[in-house]
């Protein structure tokens, strides 16, 4: 098909043979108005609200729908004309006399000057449009809905009325619907959930986090249309690039390194674990990641802090140290529950106007500008009271505490027990090791210490090392930390890992342990002895070997080596025995 | 005999030589019609008598009976024809088959009582040649459906059938074959009037592989006919027509789409094509030339637009029977996006006429633009209903007076509805003040495509409805409308919704609630349904109301500002009256459905005004024409005048037309 020129009001356009005046009408920004139109889908011409004349020049013309009418050669189309509009308006009214008053047709009616129909308005709110039939038909694939009944008794709906097992819970009817008569029915409660740091229900494309690296899209098959039905397919007919790829999978790289920097970072503690505190059990109980999450601009409240039920929180507390500093839980401080409760505090004051409330300890500001911060909030009448929360009840004892959340705590400065009832319960969680961090060090044999943070080299001398060469630790996988110092520590642990990759080389230690070939029987006792793995078994010889970068020359295998093959390097039992006797040669 | 291939045209023309060799001169033959309308008129009680009581009378071997298709006049079912005298029987019962038997095949007498009397003269007519409603007509397609077993190949081959598609394998190009069609004017007749030759030349032309013949034949318009008795009579003539076709075209499957309704049509085209593919008709090699051809049949769902070509396609594609627009031809892409070539039953059937006897013969009958015969399913208030059959610019006089025998009871006509539901209404007083301005009269109007186009009707598929004085406009259009909102499928908003709301307006005169505007309203709407609608149902629904409009606008005027229904039919705004006419016969009393008569025998009987319904019955049984229809609230000062008027009488008068 070639290129034709099709003149539309009076300005000739080029488009391709064969497509739709709708588009060529779009491109020269010619507002036609449409209801049943959607870009991905097949035309369907019901709707008749995107009528024009077409003419030849030669006196023939027609009323044609824009949607569907293919341009040709000398193709007139007139948009306005007085057969154009008065076909446009009585098809809106009398679509309108169908429906309610709704607000797609109310717009419509408002563009085209009709004030309201002169048969009265109906009660339907589906338009007919079909929009949500054809993307279950050809977008989705799923088929699951219909048109049923004929005239003006037809209506969408499942085959025989029933729910419809094709349905795959998309939405897609819904998210085209262009009245809201299609709603999804809420069968899962959208809830604010720490995994992947997403709020509300997933779409199928997305950044896995937001500092995710490499910052790029990707698709999550249990959502996706594409693989659920075949169908879809949107998001490769929109990308420019080309970049969609329905047929990558997930899969194993094996990359040769010469070290390994481990930032393997914390887990934040499960609130559940303390009772008391009601997290789970009280919808408006949460944790800080989650308020970090509601403040962010992105979310779904648009950064606003607000209830379950939608309403901004009058009353906030925010507990301090839950996970941290205790006997039951973690004995060790988390470090940064203190300020990063006091930069909550402030964003929760500043954005809910409400009275808060901190619950703490001991308040823990060392740092560059994080005094200053705390005696700043205190000028801003956030209120702190010392004291460990005992719990939060909605036990109510006065009217005042009536439907609200009540934490009990003691004030330890004025020496007495308090009840102060708040709408929103802030829990600040403490930072724990990964639960798989015990697995991860094996894998990488350096050990954990008993709370199962990485153990360093040293912990000062040697701070960002490990026992093994080449590992290096950086952040909260070794110890809670802030942001600073993380940055601080992977900066140092990246320049250890140059220094090897500079150097080139790796210098050993002389002693190491060698094994004898002639001697050695290939009973494999020492390969299962060796703490670094370093020795293993030749399968083509029937001896063992030992990795003389790896061996740390510990001498477990030369002690446990029942033919005496094992050896070390300056070791050996013939220096041993020529040591003892110049030794004794004295005596 | 044993079904064979028939492997060239030598052997087609060798068995019909054989079956003719084989009807010995003379040889009497009882053909009785078993059409639907005979079926439904009880014709297979006729036939197990007729066979019971040739069998006692000994003459099994003189006697062949025939079970043919439907010649026309479905009213006068059962029918009987005697060969080769040709005696026409109608309404035949059971009971008169002995007398038949004794009679007329043994001695060659004629049953007076059988034969059919012409309504309007009183004549008696023997024979089927001399009926007037068969002579008045050019029967070229239905003409055999009485000399055909429409189950037996046979016949049809006898009767010269499948010569047409022998001389078009063998002697003619498919390029011949478009060119002796385009040049014979034939027109389809499914009602568009689209030059059929130019069509099979633009789908031969579209590049495409396969390529589709399709058949409609979901005839779904109220009271027509046509299709389903060629189906049922003479479905071969179909099926050859369609062959040509498919080898004109250059496509090798065929599909003939038939209405739900019509099972019998379907079984019988089912027994046709089985036979023609055992005759080497249908199938691989036809007839020895190399074409490949065979047709399956589909049975609708029963929606009326089905009829409309796309949404055919895609009824018969296994998809919802909905339309789409057609502004890439179905010549084009059709039938799952292939070229697809789709015409209507009598299109096809008209096909091996013109290839046989020649585009200059066919050229000859009709008018400049609209050649060849038309059959139309003549019904209403005419005496001589059924389907006739006439060569295109008869004048509507002829069909009307000459075949239809004028109108019924006396009365006068008024209109006749063409084209089915989406046609349009013509007025056809007879100059004897039909209580419409006698300005305008269609009697002298030739009936062909553009004639009837250019007078605001069209032909459709041929229904013909004649109405006379007592229908009222208003409601004719009424009734139409509501039609066609219920076969509306309902997709676009012009057709679904503006047929509802001028239905809602039409409800609204009918009930005296009409307003000034509505009649504005109505045109506007009309222009705008007309202008925007996606197929041609929404596209030609306004047409009763606007050639209603057109025609009858006085009517609707009476409705809307008097609030009066001069046919006295919108039961809103009538009354019923029982004038000083009124013998006191009591039949109104007994017809009265909610009791609302009063009067003694003999005496001068009474509605009352209160409880009438207002359904009519008493009206429609009056012989005196004493119950008059009048207007609303009328009744009873029209009855005080009787009571006044009134005189006993010494004995019930014979009938006496007010």
């Amino acid at each position: 098909m070639g290129r034709v020129t099709i003149t539309i009001d009076g300005h000739p356009i080029e488009v391709e043979e064969g497509s739709f005046v709708l588009t060529a009408t779009r491109q020269l920004g010619i507002d036609i108005p449409t209801l049943c139109h959607f870009p991905y889908m097949q035309p369907y011409a019901a709707c008749r609200l995107c009528v024009v004349e077409a003419r030849d020049g030669k006196g023939w013309s027609k009323i044609v729908t824009a949607c569907n009418y293919p341009a040709w050669e000398g193709l007139i189309i007139r948009t306005d004309s007085d057969r154009v509009l008065d076909g446009r308006r009585l098809n809106l009214e009398m679509l309108m006399s169908r429906c309610a008053r709704l607000p797609v047709l109310e717009e419509l009616a408002a563009q085209l000057g009709i004030d309201k129909p002169r048969w009265g308005y109906g009660e339907d709110t589906c338009v007919l449009c079909g929009l949500c039939v054809r993307v279950c038909d050809e977008i989705v694939g799923a088929h699951a809905i219909c048109f049923t009944n004929r005239g003006i008794f037809r209506e969408v709906s499942t085959p025989f009325n029933l729910d419809s097992d094709s349905c795959i819970l998309c939405g897609a009817c819904a998210m085209v619907c262009p009245t809201g008569h299609i709603q999804m029915e809420e069968v899962v409660r959208p809830e604010i959930g720490h995994p992947d740091l997403q709020l509300g229900p997933n779409a199928a494309i997305s950044v896995p986090t937001r500092q995710a690296v490499p910052n790029v899209p990707r698709i999550n098959p249990d959502y996706c249309i594409h693989f659920k039905t075949g169908g879809c397919g949107i998001c490769s007919s929109v990308c420019e690039k080309d970049a969609i790829n329905y047929e990558d999978e997930d899969a194993f790289d094996e990359i040769e390194v010469g070290s390994v920097v481990l930032a393997t970072g914390f887990k934040g503690f499960d609130a559940r674990r303390i009772a008391p505190y009601g997290y789970g059990r009280y919808p408006n109980v949460y944790t800080s990641l989650e308020i970090e999450q509601m403040i962010n601009a992105s979310s779904p409240t648009g950064g606003q802090i607000v209830l379950r039920d939608g309403f901004v929180p009058k009353s906030i507390g925010i507990i301090h140290c839950v996970g941290s500093r205790d006997e039951h839980t973690n004995r060790y401080c988390s470090r940064v529950c203190c300020m990063y409760s006091l930069k909550l505090a402030h964003l929760v004051k500043e954005r809910t106007g409400g009275e808060v409330f901190n619950f703490y300890i001991d308040m823990r500001t060392p740092g560059k500008g994080y005094e200053e911060f705390y005696d700043k909030l205190l000028k801003e009448g956030v209120h702190f009271i010392r004291g460990r929360a005992a719990e939060v009840t909605e036990w109510a004892m006065t009217p005042e505490e009536e439907g609200r959340l009540v934490i009990r705590a003691e004030d330890t400065l004025i020496g007495t027990v308090r009840r102060i009832p708040v709408d929103m319960v802030i829990l600040s969680v403490g930072l724990e090791p990964q639960a798989d961090a015990e697995e991860v060090g094996r894998l990488f044999n350096i050990s954990c210490s008993k709370e199962g943070w990485f153990l360093e080299r040293h912990p000062k001398l040697a701070p960002v090392s490990t026992f093994t060469d080449g590992i290096f630790l950086a952040g909260a996988c070794q110890g809670p930390k802030d942001i600073p110092d993380s940055v601080a520590q992977g900066g140092a642990a990246a320049a250890e890992a140059l220094v090897l990759a500079d150097r080139g080389y790796v210098e050993l230690e002389p002693i190491t342990a060698y094994i004898d070939e002639d001697t050695c029987s290939g009973c494999k006792t020492c390969v299962a002895m060796c703490p670094f793995s370093a020795i293993s078994f030749k399968v083509e010889t029937g001896k063992s070997e030992t990795n003389e970068a790896l061996c740390k020359g510990c001498g477990t295998c030369v002690a446990a080596c029942p033919s005496g093959a094992a050896q070390q390097h300056l070791f050996t039992d013939e220096e041993i025995y020529e040591e003892i006797e110049g030794v004794l040669t004295y005596v | 005999m044993t079904p064979a291939r028939l492997a060239s045209p030598e052997a087609l023309s060798q068995l019909r030589a054989q079956l003719t060799r084989r009807r010995r001169e003379g040889e009497k033959i009882v053909s009785v019609c078993a059409g639907t309308g005979c079926l439904a008129c009880g014709c297979e009680d006729v036939l197990t008598t007729l066979r019971a009581e040739i069998a006692k009378a000994g003459l099994e071997d003189e006697v062949e009976i025939k079970v043919t298709g439907c010649p026309g006049p479905c009213e006068w079912g059962p029918l009987m024809t005697i060969y080769p005298e040709k005696i026409f029987y109608v309404k035949v019962a059971p009971r008169d088959v002995d007398l038949i038997v004794d009679k007329t095949l043994k001695h060659g007498e004629i049953v007076e009582r059988l034969v059919y009397k012409d309504p309007v003269t009183g004549q008696r007519y023997a024979h089927e040649d001399k009926i007037p409603f068969f002579t008045k007509q050019m029967r070229l397609l239905i003409g055999n459906n009485n000399l055909i077993d429409p189950t037996s190949i046979h016949d049809y081959i006898a009767l010269g059938g499948y010569q047409a598609l022998a001389k078009a394998l063998t002697q003619m190009e498919p390029e011949g074959i478009i060119a002796e069609i385009k040049k014979s004017g034939l027109r389809g007749r499914g009602g568009g009037g689209y030059p059929t030759g130019r069509k099979w030349a633009s789908c031969r032309n579209t590049e495409g592989d396969p390529k589709y013949v399709i058949c409609n034949a979901d005839e779904g318009d109220p009271g027509a006919f046509m299709d389903r008795s060629l189906l049922e009579g003479n479905p071969h003539s179909v099926i050859e027509g369609m062959i040509i076709g498919a080898c004109a075209i250059g496509s090798h499957d065929g599909f003939v789409y038939v209405r739900n309704e019509y099972p019998l049509a379907e079984k019988n085209l089912g027994i046709a094509v089985a036979a023609a593919r055992e005759y080497g008709l249908l199938g691989k090699n036809i007839l020895g030339s190399g074409f490949d051809f065979d047709i399956r049949i589909s049975r609708g769902g029963g929606a009326f637009v089905c009829g409309e070509s796309t949404a055919l396609m895609a009824s018969l594609e296994g998809r919802v029977g909905e339309p789409r627009a057609k502004y890439v031809h179905t010549v084009e892409a059709g039938l799952w996006d292939k070229p697809s070539n789709l015409n209507n039953v009598e299109t096809w059937a008209n096909v091996p006429l013109i290839i046989e006897r020649g585009a200059d013969w066919y050229a000859k009958i009709g008018t400049e633009k609209s050649k060849g015969t038309k059959v139309f399913a003549l019904t209403g208030k005419v005496n001589n209903t059924g389907l006739v059959e006439v060569p295109m610019g008869i004048p509507l006089r002829e069909i009307l007076y000459d075949i239809g025998g004028g109108v019924r009871g006396g009365k006068r006509f008024k209109a006749v509805q063409t084209g089915g539901p989406s046609g349009g209404t013509l007025t056809v007083s007879d100059g004897n003040g039909s209580g419409n301005g006698d300005a305008v009269s269609h009697l002298d109007l030739p009936v062909d495509f553009d004639e009837l186009s250019r007078v605001g009707s069209m032909m459709g598929s041929g229904g013909m409805i004649v109405m006379d004085e007592d229908a009222c406009m208003v409601d004719v259009a009424r009734y139409f409308l509501n039609f066609l909102q219920e076969e509306s499928c309902g997709k676009c908003v012009p057709c679904r919704e503006g047929i509802r709301l001028m239905l809602e307006i039409l409800n609204r005169i009918t009930r005296g609630e009409g307003r000034v505007e509505d009649i504005d309203l109505l045109e506007q709407m009309s222009q705008v349904i007309i202008d925007t609608s996606l197929c041609q149902l929404g596209g030609s629904a306004p047409n009763p109301v606007l050639s209603t409009l057109r025609y009858f606008r006085d009517e609707y005027l009476a409705h809307i500002e008097d609030h009066r229904c001069p046919a006295g039919v919108c039961s809103d705004l009538v009354s019923h009256a029982i004038t000083e006419a009124c013998n006191g016969c009591h039949l109104c009393v007994q017809s009265c459905p909610s009791t609302a008569i009063t009067g003694s025998p003999k005496e001068l009987h009474a509605i009352k005004q209160i409880e009438c319904i207002q359904c009519g019955a008493c009206y429609q049984v009056c012989k005196n024409g004493a119950v008059k229809r009048v207007k609303r609230g009328e009744g009873e000062a029209v009855q005080s005048r009787a009571r006044v008027a009134w005189q006993p009488r010494e004995k019930a008068q014979p009938a006496v037309t007010a």
